[in-house]
């Protein structure tokens, strides 16, 4: 049954890289940031729950409601006191690219510098509902489950909040065409505030559920960064269904490469499935053409 | 020689003398702070070589580094070490040509993300065959190459790599990669083969970042993959040719001596906090000075006189057929935007392509000149099947074209934007010669006296005026002008409508999208009208646009 087995594990780990990618869509499509520092804040996070778990005993689904607000509001102060200057300073979408890209390239290195003086280099893991539990003949820690589903509460929500409200309907709209939403009275900055910090409030969630089965250190949030940015690119940028579709699918992929070949090729066929992507289909698996 | 020159000359060469004799006298600390120095001097330079004028960020310096580096310590016990840097030059240059084949056709973003984690993923690919294939991790280095040789190499790469920088800039591949840094879009319609210079140019500064590694590899003895892919690289080199200004030659050299001493400070007092630090550094550098400190400079600059004009010229051109367009057609999702759309253009004609909004338009002008591929239909130019071919083919065949929104490069100078075309058209010209005849051009569209401005600084009308001495670089035989006369005043409407007298009488032929009926009526020998992606009306002006069915196009159904 290794076929199951890997599927299974496959959707679980997939479930937080579509978690995960869903917010650099946010973050990336909406509010037209690219963000090298974001896997930084899963990092963040896990370190949270971590600390708050083996410290003070508070279970990580609890940590969630602590992890989450904090980074909105962090990732709301960076969009509206590191990154409106530079988007003020733009004079086109490629120009507001490059600065934002060597501006979180900035913001990487410090982030991962802090948690480097405060944890140090080592792996960390922690001990969170780690029962073998069965499903459909495989057998799965808890903790992997329960991530899972709190994976998937979150997707859904933000996927209703996207669809369903007035908000939600705003930020898809600046998605699409940013001056033009500007034209039917959307407040663009706002909303690209808003987008941005929910980025970076799933990509702590994500690193909270994340930290409750995998072993992390300080520097492995350039690899959440990658996966994040290959997912939403396959996907094709600003779509969330696409992010969550391709997130799946890598999971499956790099369980199956773990198990059936070796773990060390995860990353590489990470890329070749990007490349792949590139050469078939530049505006990605979900996107549309562009004109 | 003049004399008044002499004393700075004298301090050149006394300059060079101390950089060649440095080892000869300097302790081991300076000659490894120098030697770090001449590191990062290599590689910002051939960093900015690339990045710098396509303005495509490479994060991936480290991940070219490791590869020489690596190289070498794989190679080193079999070959002499000649061969070993050779090689390594090689591996680098190889694998930069894969990336850049897989990502270098596509938008900048896809480049950036695949070279934010190309280290991460070549140091895996590296372990993962040492595990595997080899059965140990590391290798060690005994190679007897004192630091002094080290510093000997990496200068003399140095030099060679300041003077590579130096002729590309002045060539036509460093005008194109200008260019592609400028407006990618308007680098095709002048004929620059944008997939070809960036990759090359992207090899060949991977392929030098390599060398640089393989030099430096037997300060290491040994080495492993974490050792050699050190991401820490890759962010420092960015730094460094940012601070001087990657857009000029000395730029990455400038920012490489105080950040290097910078970073070598930092390290010894604060080697916890290093990377913080760095951050830091590097952010106020994003926010404080966007085009380093070179762009300071050149701002605090004033701009250069203007020069007088040049003379007229002339280009006679005459054949037999210009342009056959048959049953073309091309959607956009459900739009027909073009719609079995079929006309001809013959020497010398001049054809208004005439409609309402939407109509379709700028469409068939964008199949012409190969930003778009139709979906069915033929495109024949002088006797040949374009409709296939690349925008930049298409501009050397000698079509060029205008944009409704004009796009002129508005960080270069007028002269520097009419330059590409004259560059890579079908006869290329450079040097005096295509100065010359970039003076000529902005004449006969009457901005001779503006050539030195920035493109930014011109008024609209003026844009539009350069725009098409862009176009008209190409030396083209059929020229596209969308709505070129739109928004002019009365007089700069009859000098725009004399302007394009005077090229037909030069023998092109001019295709041109227009609601100026004034200058339709004066210019156009015929007149095609389309409406929703169809030719509804064609003859003479007159004639075509007094249909009941174009009045009605523009006008809506009489009121019942």
């Amino acid at each position: 049954m290794l076929l199951i087995d890997i599927l299974i594990s496959g959707l679980v780990l997939g479930g937080m890289y579509a978690l995960i990618s869903m917010g650099l869509t946010l973050q990336y499509g909406v509010a037209r940031i690219m963000n090298l520092a974001y896997g930084e804040f899963l990092v963040g996070a896990a370190f949270l729950a971590f600390w708050l778990y083996s410290d003070l005993g508070i279970s990580p689904l609890a940590g969630l409601i602590v992890a989450v607000p904090l980074a909105f509001l962090a990732n709301w102060a960076i969009y509206r006191y590191l990154l409106t200057p530079l988007v003020n300073r733009a004079k086109s979408r490629g120009q507001l690219e490059v600065d934002s890209i060597l501006a979180t390239f900035g913001l990487l290195f410090i982030v991962q510098g802090v948690a480097l003086v405060a944890f140090g280099g080592q792996y960390y893991s922690y001990g969170y509902l780690s029962v073998p539990v069965s499903v459909l003949g495989t057998t799965l820690a808890l903790n992997r489950l329960i991530a899972f589903l709190f994976a998937g509460l979150i997707g859904i929500g933000l996927y209703l909040a996207l669809t369903r409200t007035r908000t939600g309907t705003a930020i898809r709209a600046i998605a699409i065409n940013p001056t033009a939403a500007s034209l039917v009275a959307i407040d663009v900055r706002t909303a690209s505030a808003f987008a941005f910090a929910l980025g970076g409030a799933l990509v702590a969630a994500g690193g909270v559920l994340v930290s409750m089965f995998l072993t992390f250190n300080a520097s492995m949030g350039v690899v959440f960064t990658m996966k994040a940015l290959i997912v939403v690119i396959v996907g094709g940028v600003g779509n969330v269904i696409g992010a969550l579709v391709v997130g799946l699918a890598l999971g499956v992929i790099e369980t199956g490469v773990t198990r059936l070949v070796d773990p060390g090729l995860t990353l590489a066929v990470t890329y070749a499935l990007f490349m792949i992507v590139l050469l078939i289909r530049p505006q990605g698996l979900f996107g549309s053409p562009a004109r | 020689m003049n004399l008044a020159r002499a004393p700075l000359v004298a301090l050149a060469l006394l300059a060079a003398l101390l950089l060649v004799g440095l080892p000869l006298v300097a302790s081991g600390y300076v000659l490894a702070v120098a030697i770090g120095m001449l590191q990062f001097m290599v590689l910002a330079t051939a960093w900015a070589l690339f990045s710098g004028p396509t303005h495509y960020i490479s994060l991936a310096s480290a991940a070219f580094f490791g590869i020489g580096a690596y190289a070498a310590a794989m190679a080193a016990e079999i070959v002499p070490w000649p061969v070993v840097l050779m090689l390594a030059t090689l591996g680098g240059f190889v694998i930069a040509l894969v990336v850049g084949l897989s990502t270098l056709r596509l938008s900048g973003v896809y480049f950036v993300i695949f070279t934010f984690g190309l280290t991460e993923l070549i140091r895996q690919l590296v372990t993962w065959y040492e595990v595997n294939v080899k059965g140990t991790m590391g290798r060690y280095l005994f190679l007897d190459i004192p630091q002094s040789a080290i510093y000997w190499q990496l200068l003399a790469l140095a030099v060679a790599v300041l003077l590579a920088s130096w002729l590309i800039n002045r060539s036509r591949f460093g005008l194109a990669a200008r260019v592609i840094g400028a407006d990618e879009m308007v680098a095709r319609h002048t004929g620059i083969d944008t997939t070809r210079v960036k990759i090359a140019l992207f090899a060949l500064s991977s392929a030098i970042m390599a060398l640089a590694g393989a030099i430096m590899a037997p300060r290491w003895t040994y080495i492993d993959p974490t050792i050699a892919f050190n991401p820490m690289i890759s962010f420092q080199v960015v730094i460094m040719a940012l601070l001087g200004g990657a857009g000029a030659l000395f730029g990455p050299l400038l920012g490489a001596v105080p950040l290097v001493l910078l970073f070598e400070i930092l390290q010894a007092n604060f080697p916890n906090a290093y990377s913080i630090l760095l951050g830091a550094v590097f952010i106020l550098i994003v926010y404080g000075l966007p085009r380093g400190v070179i762009g300071l400079v050149d701002d605090l600059r004033s701009t250069a006189p203007p020069k007088p004009a040049g003379a007229l010229v002339v280009q006679p051109a005459r054949d037999q057929s210009v342009l056959a367009i048959t049953d073309l057609k091309r959607s956009f999702g459900g739009l027909n935007a073009v719609d079995g759309v079929s006309f001809e253009v013959r020497p010398g004609e001049i054809v208004g392509l005439v409609g309402p909004n939407g109509s379709g338009k700028t469409t068939v002008l964008n199949l012409i000149s190969g930003a778009l591929k139709p979906d069915s239909g033929g495109i024949r130019y002088m006797g040949r099947a374009i409709a296939a071919e690349n925008p930049e083919t298409i501009a050397r065949y000698g079509i060029a074209r205008t944009f409704q929104l004009v796009r002129v490069l508005p960080a270069m100078s007028v002269a520097e934007n009419v330059a590409p075309g004259l560059a890579f058209r079908a006869l290329p010209m450079t040097g005096a010669d295509a100065r010359d005849e970039a003076e000529a051009l902005l004449a006969r569209v009457g901005l001779h006296h503006k050539a030195d401005l920035p493109a930014a600084e011109l008024t609209y009308i003026d844009q539009k005026r350069l725009e098409l001495a862009r176009a008209l670089a190409l030396e083209p035989k059929l020229l596209l002008l969308d709505e070129w006369l739109a928004g002019l005043n009365p007089t700069e409407l009859e000098e725009g409508i004399a302007l394009i007298e005077a090229l037909r009488l030069d023998g092109m032929s001019i295709v041109m999208v227009e609601h100026v009926m004034d200058a339709i009526h004066a210019l156009c020998d015929r007149c095609v009208v389309m409406n929703a992606g169809r030719i509804i009306a064609e003859g003479t002006p007159r004639l075509a646009l007094a249909e009941p069915e174009v009045v009605r196009a523009y006008l809506g159904e009489p009121d019942a």
